[in-house]
């Protein structure tokens, strides 16, 4: 079940409406109940055993951790726990890849992983805190299998911390009418995110790259930063869902995003994009890596950046576009390292870092360099991939073709894809609404008066009603 | 000098702020510049200066520099 599909409305309602009437010491329980329940609705019952069985490695192991004598037997628990949930998460990755086509084929709901490398991560991540000292292990089966299994964040994520999940968990649930409306706000914002904007701008991408042997520079470059956006606020959107469903049950989940695209460096962009991924990728990988080459110095920092970029592509999935993003933004990262000192004086010798100038610059490159990873991510195949950087690197394709062509034909037929006006008005009237909420972020529409509220939440309701697309699910439910 | 006295002076070298004056409860968040990048070089010239070597999990569990500083003192001793 996914959170735009039309069992999620029956879904969602019913639980809430069961979970707010029964008494507190039940609660805990059925919302575990209604996460297994959720979670079945894929006819995947592979995936219900891996999520229960990555539970109670976890709790299993983070215990013995706590009780052990030494820190060598600690060490030795954690890499028993931790391996064996990765083992789960590579056997999950590796099916798709390393089974016989014919049974692929007969069992591709064997093949499902939807949710899977976000709690392998979140129970990974728990381990390595009870390792290092700075979470107590859970005590209690029923909470820590909460933590792993709850519904919002089980499919996509935000790959929460125990030490930020657990304890809202045991809190006793309060009714407030303010957080509810918060969270029916962020429900409705999300969808709208979603099936109006990004999976309008998906219709376009989609052409573009499903077709880039006969596209030219223009649509390629059109056509990617459609897909920026459209797997930005496919996943903003979802995120914002996952917000707001955990909200209506007291639990606040982390922000997954913070204007990634108004980010000034690569470096910027991973502290702003998935932000719930990129910290782990930091705190697990990055880090202790980084730590054990210190002695290289800068060749030490680079190494340890590009490895562990390779392992976010790989988390993804096994596959070359996967990889060629992950190396691609590994590279960027490492590079900046050596470059950083003469950036900074020829930013000082520009006006310092801030300045206007300076800063839309360096947001417009970064834009473009996380584009272009996105090409890589995209691409059908590897050759897709670099069809369409070459097509990009030939701006002649796209001249050649409108020259002696009618500009307004050129455009209809090259450029917008056939793409009629009414339809080029309500993407931008959709990307227009999205700017607006980032630009009124902080705006305190609860106090403004009715009129205005209604009017709002209206709006968003008949736009998702009469603008939405229904398409297929949300990019990062496969990953 | 005391260690955080010490600390004091490598932070102003490897952060390059003459006037930089840490406080124990000081995370990443409140020194300009250290990000993890810097984190190494601040290591490294910490580990230089103190002669000491930090385990990768006294490092991973560093929370402030009343942290570091407290590690500091367990490995190589308070100094006077």
């Amino acid at each position: 079940m996914t959170f735009t599909s039309f069992s999620y409305c029956l879904f969602l309602p019913a639980v809430y409406a069961v979970f707010h009437l029964l008494p507190e010491r039940f609660r805990p329980a059925f919302l575990l109940c209604a996460s297994y329940v959720f979670y079945s609705f894929f006819g995947a019952p592979q995936l219900l055993v891996i999520l229960a069985g990555t539970t109670l490695l976890s709790y299993f192991f983070a215990l013995r951790m706590a009780a052990a004598a030494s820190d060598q037997v600690r060490w030795t628990m954690f890499r028993y726990g931790a391996f064996s949930c990765l083992a789960l998460l590579a056997a999950v990755k590796l099916a798709p890849v390393a089974l016989p086509a014919g049974f692929r084929a007969e069992h591709s709901g064997l093949l499902l992983a939807a949710g899977v490398s976000y709690f392998i991560f979140q129970a990974v991540a728990y381990l390595a805190d009870v390792y290092l000292g700075v979470q107590e292990p859970e005590p209690s089966l029923l909470t820590h299998s909460l933590a792993l299994a709850f519904f919002p964040k089980l499919l996509q994520g935000p790959i929460e911390r125990a030490g930020s999940l657990l304890p809202q968990l045991k809190a006793q649930y309060v009714f407030d009418y303010d957080r509810t409306r918060r969270a029916l706000l962020l429900l409705g914002f999300g969808l709208f995110k979603k099936i109006v904007v990004a999976d309008r701008l998906g219709q376009y991408s989609d052409i573009v790259f499903g077709n880039l042997q006969s596209m030219t520079c223009l649509p390629v470059v059109l056509g990617t930063y459609a897909y920026a956006f459209q797997i930005y606020l496919d996943f903003s959107g979802y995120t914002d869902m996952a917000r707001g469903t955990a909200l209506l049950f007291g639990i606040n989940l982390s922000e997954n995003f913070n204007s990634p695209y108004l980010a000034s460096s690569v470096a910027d962009f991973w502290r702003r994009w998935h932000m719930s991924f990129s910290r782990w990728i930091l705190d697990y990988i990055f880090k202790p890596l980084q730590l054990a080459w210190r002695d290289h110095g800068n060749a030490g920092t680079a190494a340890a950046l590009i490895a562990a970029f390779l392992a976010s592509g790989l988390w993804h999935g096994i596959s070359p576009g996967f990889v060629v993003w992950g190396l691609l933004h590994g590279l960027y990262l490492a590079a900046s390292v050596y470059y950083r000192p003469w950036q900074r004086r020829l930013h000082a010798f520009l006006g310092g870092e801030k300045a206007p100038m300076v800063r839309a610059w360096r947001i417009f490159v970064t834009f473009n360099l996380v584009s272009l990873a996105w090409i890589f991510f995209r691409s059908p195949s590897l050759a897709d991939a670099f069809t369409a950087v070459r097509a990009i690197l030939h701006p002649a394709g796209s001249l050649a073709l409108a020259r002696g062509m009618d500009p307004e034909r050129f455009i209809y037929t090259y450029v917008t894809l056939q793409y009629g006006f009414a339809e080029l008005a309500i993407l931008g009237l959709s990307l227009g609404v999205v700017l607006l909420a980032r630009l009124a972020r902080g705006f305190p529409l609860f106090e403004k008066p009715a009129w205005f509220r209604w009017g709002i939440y209206y709006a968003l309701f008949v736009m998702i009603v009469f603008f939405g697309v229904a398409r297929d699910n949300f990019i990062y439910l496969k990953f | 000098m005391t260690t955080m006295e010490t600390l004091n002076g490598i932070f102003r070298e490897v952060f390059d702020d003459p006037s930089l004056q840490i406080k124990p409860e000081f995370t990443a968040d409140d020194v300009p510049g250290w990000d993890s990048l810097s984190h190494v070089n601040l290591i490294l010239a910490v580990e230089t200066r103190f002669r000491l070597r930090f385990t990768q999990k006294e490092l991973l569990t560093l929370r402030n520099i009343g942290d570091l500083a407290a590690a500091i003192d367990k490995k190589a001793g308070p100094q006077a």
